[in-house]
Order: C-alpha cells, then sequence, then structure tokens
C-alpha cells in the first residue's frame, strides 16, 4: 500500500468525512458511533475493527466520486453488502471507510426471451427469483443467507449453495458488470450477450472478495424452472456408505441437482431443533434432489434407489409430496442453527476435498476432535466435496474459541493435503488469509498479486484481506522482469 | 560475448527436437510470419528454461498446440520461435469416482475423449478441429467451443484447475483439482481464451461428466425464419432441456444434406435439437420437440446413432473444410432475440456482394459461426487486394456494425492476411480494455508471447 501523507492535521478525519457529505448528503454518510458499530464486523463476529465513517452511495456515480476522492487521499475503502460473509471480507480499516451499497438495490431489467435479468449490487439474493417467478424462470446460486445475502456479495464471494453440482456457482451466472474501478473509472465488463473479446475479466472479478473494485450493476442469467424434483432420502450405518453412493449415482450417468450428507452428531442436533423425521441412530444420511424434465426424474428415481440398496442403506424414503419435500431440507438449511442446542458456541468451517476422499478425511477429523477435546459435527455438499465442519465449543471457558480456531486450521490442513482447497464458498477474507501458502507458492501469490495491480496499484480496495502478506506493486512487478542483455553487461541501465 | 539466444534454446530441448531448416519451419509460419526456430519441449522445466532465455533476450514466442486454431487473431508483430506443446502428451490422472482428471495440454482432445470413454465418461466441450489434432491447450488459449455449450458451457466451466509458464519462466498454479473453490483469484478463467498472451498453458485440471445413456436429435426444417424463431423461443420456453440447439441457414443445411444423403428438402432453414438423458426421458422430450415442430409446420427427420454423430460432426466442421484461402470464419454473439435480424443480414450482405456464407448458430447461447467463401484463392503471398476480398471486409464491417448496435460482439477466427490487414479481428474491446493492457504489461512486460495477435 502506498505511503499515507507524512503529517495529517489531528482533525483529518473529521475533514474527510465531511467531504464525504458534500458528496453524498447527510442520509449517505454514518459517522455517529451508535450506528457504526453495526458495520464493525461481518458475519465473522470475532473480528471487530471500527472504520471512520460507512457511506451509503446511491449510484455509480457516487460511488465513483467516492473512491476518487479516496484515491486522492490515500483512504482505504471497504464494500459491503448485507454483511452476511463468514470469512471477514467487509471486517473494515481503521483508518478507512465502508462503502454500504445497501441502498443501490434495484431491479434495473427483466428479460425473460433472452434468460436475462440486470440488478443493482443491493438487490437481496432470493428477490431476483422472486422477480422472475411468476414467468417460470429462477436464479440458480442459493446460498443458505439468501433471504438476506446482496448479489453484490454474492459477485464478491463467488457464492454457492447447495446446487452447486448441476447448476454451477455464481460465476457461471453472472454475464456483466458495470464496475467502478480503484481510480474511480467506472467500467463495463462482459455484457448481456456472452463471449466479450479480451481476457476474462467477468471471471477474474466474480470471487475476487471486492479487492479488484466495486460492482454496480450486475446482468444475471436465469433458468427456466425445472418441470419435476424429486427428493430422497437414504440412511447408513457408515458414512462411507453415504459418500460411496454419491459415486454410485454419478456412474449411473445421473447428475442430481443437489446430494448432501450429514453425519450422526448434525442429525441428532438438528432432529432436535426442529424434528425432520431423521432417524437418528443413522451413521450418516445423504439427501439427493434429482430435478428436470419429469419423464427423466421419473426414470432417474428408480436407479437412485437401487444404488442405496447396493450400498447397504438401511432406509430410503422419497419425500411423497412437497412438505415432505419442504421438511427434509428444513432439517439440512438448519444443521447450522441447531448447533445452538448441543453446543454454546460453534466455529464453522469451509474446506473442500475430492469427495471420494470424505470417509478418510472424517476419519481424520474424529481423531483430531478427540485430540483437541471439542466435538466436530460435519455436514458436506457431498456433490462438490465442499464439507462443513461445525466446531462446537464453549467461549465462556477461557482458550476454547483459540483452540477451536487451531482445530479448524488443522482441518483445513487435512483438506489441502487430500488435494481440496481451504474454502469453497465462504472465500478466503481476512480469516483464512494465513492458510493460503498451505496451496498456494510464493510464485503463485506473486500471480495473483499482479492481477490485483492491474486493477488496483495502490492498494486501497479492501487491503489486509486474501494474501497472508502485505506486498507493494513495486516490489511485485519486479519479478516478472528479467535483466536484459545490455544491463547485464552494463551498458545500459533501467529507468 | 553474448551467446547466441537460439543456441541456448537449442541446448535446453536438445537438438533431436527442433526444427530450423527453412523448409521445415514454412510449415508453422503465422499468418505468413516464419519463425527462426520450432522446439518440441518435453517438460514444463524445459518451457521454463526457454521463457527465461526469450525474456532475457526478448524473443517473440508464440506457443502451439495442434496447429489447428493459428489463424485466431491479429497478424503478429513477430514470431521468433514458435514452442510446441506436442511431447506434453501426458494424461496425469483420472479419478473416475471423482468426475475428475488432469492432463499435459499438449494432449489432444480426441486422445483425451478416448481414454476417458473407457471409464464412460467425457469432457463436456465439442470445438471443431477434434480430428485434426486440436490439443486441450489450444482449446483453452482460445475458449473454443461447439454446439454442446448450450448444455455445457465452453471451457470456462470445464477447467477447474491450470499450470502455466509465465513470461519470466516462473511455473505457477491456479485452482484446484476440487469443482468448488474459491481460494484466491480465478486464474483458470484468466488463462481460458487469453490467447498465449499471459503465458504458456502446460496443465489443465477439468471436471467432467458420465455419457449419457441415450441421444437422440430431431432435425426439421421451416420455410422462413419468424417461424423458425418462433419454434425456438417455445422450445427454450418449454420444459425440454436440450443438449444442443442449433439453427443452420439453407446454404449449410443444404450442403450437409447432400453429404449424409439425409432426406430434406433445401432451401429452407433447419433447426437441430439434440437431447441426451436416460433412454425413456430422451424419447419423451423429442415427442416434446416433435409435437412443437408439427404446430409450426416443421418437416423433421429423427437421427440417432452413427447418423446422428455425423450431423453434429458436419455442423461442428464445416466451415474450416473450406480451404485456408478461400475462406473468413467470424463468429457474432448477440441476444437470442437478435439471431434471426442478424442471420438476416449475414445472408443478405453476402447475396448482394455475390459471396457464399455458410451460417450455424447457437440459437439458445446468441452465438452465430460465419464461414464466408470465395471462390478464387486469395493471394496469400501478395495479399493483393481483390474485389471479392473488399467484398468480404465490407460486409465483415457492415455486419459488425449492426452487431454492435445490437450490444453484442463480432470477432474474426480465421481469414487470409489480405482480410486481417484491413479490418481487425477483435473489434471494440470496451471500456475495459486498459485493465487489460496493465494485466498484460504487468505479465509479460516484454511483450514476448504472441506479441500483436491479441492484448
Amino acid at each position: 500500500m502506498s505511503s499515507k501523507p507524512v503529517t495529517k492535521p489531528s482533525n483529518w478525519k473529521k475533514s474527510f468525512a465531511d467531504k464525504l457529505l458534500q458528496i453524498l448528503g447527510t442520509d449517505g454518510v454514518i459517522s455517529s458511533p451508535d450506528e457504526i458499530i453495526a458495520y464493525e464486523c461481518d458475519g465473522l463476529t470475532g473480528y471487530r475493527v471500527r472504520p471512520i465513517c460507512v457511506v451509503l452511495p446511491k449510484s455509480a456515480k457516487e460511488v465513483s466520486e467516492v473512491i476518487k476522492l479516496c484515491d486522492n487521499e490515500n483512504i482505504p475503502f471497504v464494500p459491503r453488502g448485507a454483511g452476511t460473509g463468514l470469512s471477514g471480507g467487509a471486517l473494515p480499516t481503521e483508518d478507512g471507510i465502508v462503502i454500504s451499497l445497501s441502498r443501490m438495490n434495484r431491479i434495473l431489467e427483466i428479460d425473460i426471451p433472452n434468460q436475462r435479468i440486470v440488478v443493482e449490487p443491493g438487490v437481496v439474493n432470493l428477490w431476483v427469483t422472486n422477480a422472475v417467478s411468476s414467468s417460470g424462470y429462477y436464479y440458480a446460486p442459493d446460498p443458505s443467507s439468501q433471504l438476506v445475502c446482496t448479489i453484490g456479495g454474492n459477485v464478491a464471494e463467488n457464492s454457492g449453495g447447495v446446487h452447486c453440482l448441476k447448476y454451477g456457482v455464481t460465476t457461471n451466472h453472472v454475464l456483466g458488470l458495470e464496475v467502478v474501478l480503484p481510480d474511480g473509472e467506472i467500467v463495463e465488463v462482459g455484457g448481456k450477450t456472452l463471449d466479450h473479446p479480451g481476457y476474462d475479466l467477468l471471471g477474474l472479478f466474480v470471487g475476487s472478495e471486492g479487492l479488484l473494485g466495486i460492482v454496480t450493476k450486475v446482468t444475471l442469467r436465469i433458468l427456466r424452472k425445472p418441470e419435476s424434483i424429486k427428493t430422497i432420502l437414504a440412511a447408513f450405518e457408515k458414512v462411507e456408505d453415504a459418500g460411496a453412493s454419491v459415486s454410485g449415482i454419478t456412474a449411473k450417468g445421473i447428475i442430481p441437482a443437489g446430494m448432501e450428507i450429514m453425519d450422526n452428531l448434525s442429525i441428532r442436533a438438528v432432529e432436535e431443533a426442529v424434528q425432520a423425521g431423521y432417524p437418528v441412530e443413522a451413521g450418516a444420511i445423504l439427501l439427493v434432489e434429482l430435478d428436470g424434465p419429469s419423464a427423466e426424474v421419473e426414470a432417474q428415481t428408480p436407479l437412485v434407489i437401487e444404488v442405496f440398496k447396493e450400498n447397504w442403506a438401511k432406509e430410503v424414503r422419497v419425500a411423497k409430496d412437497d412438505d415432505e419435500r419442504t421438511l427434509f431440507w428444513k432439517g439440512r438449511k438448519s444443521a447450522f442453527a441447531a448447533m445452538g442446542r448441543v453446543s454454546p458456541d460453534y466455529y464453522v468451517q469451509d474446506g473442500v476435498i475430492p469427495r471420494t476422499k470424505l470417509a478418510k478425511v472424517l476419519g481424520e477429523i474424529g481423531k483430531l476432535s478427540t485430540k483437541y477435546g471439542l466435538r466436530v459435527a460435519n455436514v458436506f455438499h457431498a456433490g462438490d466435496g465442499n464439507l462443513h465442519p461445525l466446531i462446537l465449543y464453549d467461549s465462556s471457558k477461557s482458550g476454547q474459541l483459540e483452540k477451536a480456531e487451531e482445530l479448524a486450521g488443522e482441518i483445513l490442513k487435512v483438506c489441502v493435503d487430500e488435494g481440496g482447497s481451504i474454502t469453497g464458498e465462504h472465500g478466503v477474507g481476512f480469516d483464512k488469509k494465513q492458510f493460503m501458502p498451505l496451496m498456494f507458492s510464493e510464485e503463485d501469490l506473486d500471480t495473483m498479486y499482479l492481477i490485483r495491480c492491474a486493477f488496483d496499484y495502490k492498494g486501497l480496495c479492501n487491503p489486509g484481506k486474501v494474501f497472508p502478506t502485505p506486498r507493494t506493486c513495486v516490489e511485485v512487478g519486479r519479478t516478472s522482469y528479467r535483466e536484459h542483455p545490455i544491463e547485464k553487461s552494463g551498458l545500459g541501465e533501467r529507468f | 560475448m553474448m551467446k547466441d539466444p537460439l543456441e541456448e534454446i537449442i541446448n535446453i530441448v536438445g537438438k533431436d527436437h527442433i526444427l530450423s531448416l527453412p523448409t521445415q519451419l514454412e510449415h508453422y509460419s503465422v499468418d505468413g510470419k516464419k519463425p527462426n526456430l520450432t522446439v518440441f519441449p518435453k517438460t514444463t522445466e524445459e518451457i521454463s528454461e526457454i521463457m527465461k532465455v526469450a525474456s532475457t533476450a526478448h524473443l517473440a514466442i508464440t506457443p502451439r498446440g495442434g496447429g489447428t486454431k493459428i489463424g485466431f487473431g491479429r497478424v503478429p508483430d513477430k514470431v521468433d520461435v514458435i514452442v510446441c506443446t506436442a511431447r506434453l502428451n501426458r494424461i496425469l490422472e483420472h479419478e473416475a469416482s471423482d468426475l475428475i482428471a488432469t492432463v499435459e495440454c499438449g494432449v489432444s482432445l480426441k486422445k483425451f475423449q478416448a481414454e476417458l470413454q473407457e471409464k464412460n465418461q467425457f469432457l463436456a466441450i465439442d470445438p471443431p478441429h477434434v480430428e485434426l489434432g486440436a490439443t486441450v491447450g489450444g482449446i483453452i488459449a482460445t475458449n473454443d467451443s461447439g454446439p454442446k455449450r448450450l448444455k455445457f458451457g465452453t471451457m470456462r466451466e470445464s477447467l477447474i484447475g491450470i499450470k502455466v509458464v509465465r513470461p519470466d519462466g516462473s511455473i505457477v498454479k491456479g485452482g484446484a483439482k476440487v469443482v468448488k473453490n474459491v481460494a484466491g483469484y480465478d486464474l483458470p478463467k484468466l488463462y481460458v481464451g487469453s490467447l498465449g498472451t499471459l503465458g504458456i498453458i502446460v496443465e489443465g485440471t477439468f471436471r467432467l461428466y458420465p455419457i449419457p445413456e441415450a441421444s437422440k436429435t430431431y432435425l426439421a426444417t421451416f420455410p422462413n425464419l419468424e417461424i423458425f424463431q418462433e419454434t425456438v423461443l417455445s422450445i427454450l420456453n418449454s420444459s425440454i432441456v436440450p443438449t444442443c440447439l442449433e439453427v443452420l441457414n439453407p446454404n449449410l443445411i443444404g450442403a450437409i444434406s447432400n453429404k449424409l444423403n439425409l432426406d430434406l428438402k433445401k432451401q429452407k432453414y433447419a433447426l437441430a435439437v439434440r437431447i441426451e438423458s436416460l433412454e425413456k426421458a430422451v424419447s419423451d422430450q423429442i415427442s416434446k420437440v416433435k409435437q412443437i415442430s408439427d404446430e409450426k409446420n416443421g418437416e423433421g427427420l429423427l437421427l440417432e446413432g452413427d447418423i446422428e454423430e455425423s450431423l453434429w460432426q458436419e455442423i461442428r466442421e464445416f466451415p474450416w473444410r473450406i480451404s485456408c484461402d478461400n475462406r473468413t470464419v467470424c463468429k457474432a454473439s448477440i441476444l437470442i432475440t437478435d439471431v434471426p435480424g442478424v442471420f438476416q443480414a449475414a445472408e443478405e450482405l453476402c447475396k448482394k456482394s455475390g459471396l457464399k456464407t455458410y451460417i450455424s448458430g447457437r440459437a439458445g447461447n446468441g452465438v452465430l459461426i460465419f464461414a464466408i467463401e470465395v471462390e478464387r484463392p486469395f493471394d496469400y503471398a501478395q495479399g493483393s487486394p481483390q474485389e471479392e476480398m473488399l467484398a468480404v471486409v465490407d460486409v465483415i464491417k457492415s455486419l459488425r456494425a449492426l452487431v454492435s448496435s445490437l450490444k453484442g460482439t463480432l470477432v474474426i477466427q480465421d481469414a487470409p492476411i489480405s482480410i486481417k490487414s484491413q479490418v481487425d479481428a477483435w473489434g471494440d474491446l470496451g471500456t475495459s480494455h486498459k485493465v487489460m493492457e496493465k494485466l498484460k504489461n504487468l505479465f509479460d512486460p516484454y511483450h514476448i508471447l504472441n506479441p500483436g495477435r491479441f492484448i
């Protein structure tokens, strides 16, 4: 990051806030301590930082003016949607501001024949589906927080959900963006049509965790609702058998919309909390959701049941109707919250593993759980290998949070050792930046930093996230240069 | 005395794995620019050493896979060394239960698919040039695709991990061997379609799909484009989930049906709808397609088995069967609802100028492929302006203006030098082009990779 002016007047924060007021008006700037408190953290509540102030722009132009001011005065800025992120991606910086996009929440265009919708970043995920539902369409990515999380936040985190295996994640559904770059310039990336020539900046931007600029308009792909949906629940004595069923299903040529596994501790917690009717003695349950044309779903169902039986399922239930289907899912969707029934606190992690390694990894997690003396419940997006270990602890006992975090770190190491990733959908953010070197070499990280430098040379946009060690673009840029023979031979130098 | 950089590169790969005679190098020319050396490294480390030499000596490098899309992009400023990935041809890992595989990028798609087929799986991409040896690396670099993109997307969706050698020789990776992963920037996407300008792609990890149990295609013809488009929109707005939905102009369907002896009325627009799923589900959906088509007075044929495969192969390959001296191939990306208008405009513009055009379109994606054929081959060596050549340039310019007004884009995929020197292969890159240039400058400060061809 570039250096701050050597001396700043003691009231510089106040005078900076005044300049923001001139751009946004009194209702566009929050600076009273009582109100700022809500913006001190996101879903990762263990870390809190108070920013100078929070701004609430209403247009790309206002965002641009705010960023230009930040750029001029070297003030860092942190973009924020609904603040539901779980990795601290919207954690403020002390000498910086938070740019909240919550007031930019209009749906700008619905184009059913072309299967597109254009929205502002503050639009809530579920509003998109609601806006096109009457025409028979929906927006596929469905993170658990979809009732509150915003599309802008989804773009930043490349959010997933429970239907990723078949339908992909946010990056597969974003076709165009309007972005305010970290120098204040407003640019278009992609659009309503496919295959824009040039580098795939869209692909870089989605999942960039707010480090490359601020999104002010998003063009999304919407899909035709499937004709038929069927949910099947199977109970197994052993997690291995649930895992083998997942591979067995794809081996039959079937890609279900979703496949979820829960282990015994999760099942018990969920039953206690919401009475989803899960068999509490089961070692694991597997929920499979099939969707598509009715004839296809009808033809697939017996095949899936056959796979379950081949893998020693103790019980198989096909949801009779929408009510039962909702009940099956209610258990899974309330798994995180249900932990409150069995433990005062829990810490959720987000590792990814090749799905065939599930039994092995769960075994390792079991050992770590014993070693640390903390219980770990596991829910698993089995189709795509995304594991959410829920580490149960008691924050009133001193040292338990630290132990839980340490245990979480060990679990991520196991995931990476098995060829996986430290995060499948929650992002690296502030929470997991120290684990990036588990997956990436210094050269890999330098390459990512070069990308950052192409967008944000000064490093003012959401600093302190994703990268384990702070770098400057000058340092990183140097690595991609090689000496020219003339320099080598001392006949010239670069300047 | 400084060492000759070409000698250094020859020493890295060994004398048995280079071509340096002018007669040999002719074949490796890029838009008529002949390299001074073509090398066939065996390992990523060799490529890294080559890049270090090239970076120091500022040699212009063109990466090359099967050479099937070497005509993509602008005429390069300079071509010193061709780095051919043909010997990086190992399939490194295929974990069938995870539906994931990792290969070296010089592997041909044909070989890769054959290997996957043994486990009843496939890479969900069907670009042209597969028979001619298109490599996995070349397909990533060009983001080339085919009709199946309607259901499966392009390389952008299939590529989940990548290893590349950057221009400074560093070997870096991005992504992982898992489908879902948000750690760090999405490096695989940056390299998809980067046309060898940010590094040499050496490895790719892909998500795979199981081969569906059954496949059938309904091929119907329609008297005019309006009825045709109503049919397309009805199918898209129905419960039917096609793998491919392709529109063909009368010239193209005429040529294909002659070749395959299809019993079709010629001089009409054709729509090919492919359904893949379990047997029963395929039959059910095909009957729904037929019903929609019948309501619009379409006249149809049901194809399955070898003849179905042949139809799709012809659709993919047809534009590229025209001799490269006689063809110009463009791709337009537009909205689904703009397909008939642009289709018609292309046909009319070509007809007016006496040019023959074959058009196939991914009707559900809004992506059209135009092949314009001229009767007399362009004068490759001279690039002298000819009447027909100027007519082609005019058609491209007019079409690009139309497509731009519809907020779409039009790129030239392949054309003789004389055309490419008169009309830009890429067109307007939009307001974010400055960021692209910054990326290029940071990754490749001396512009040694494919200078001039792309960014």
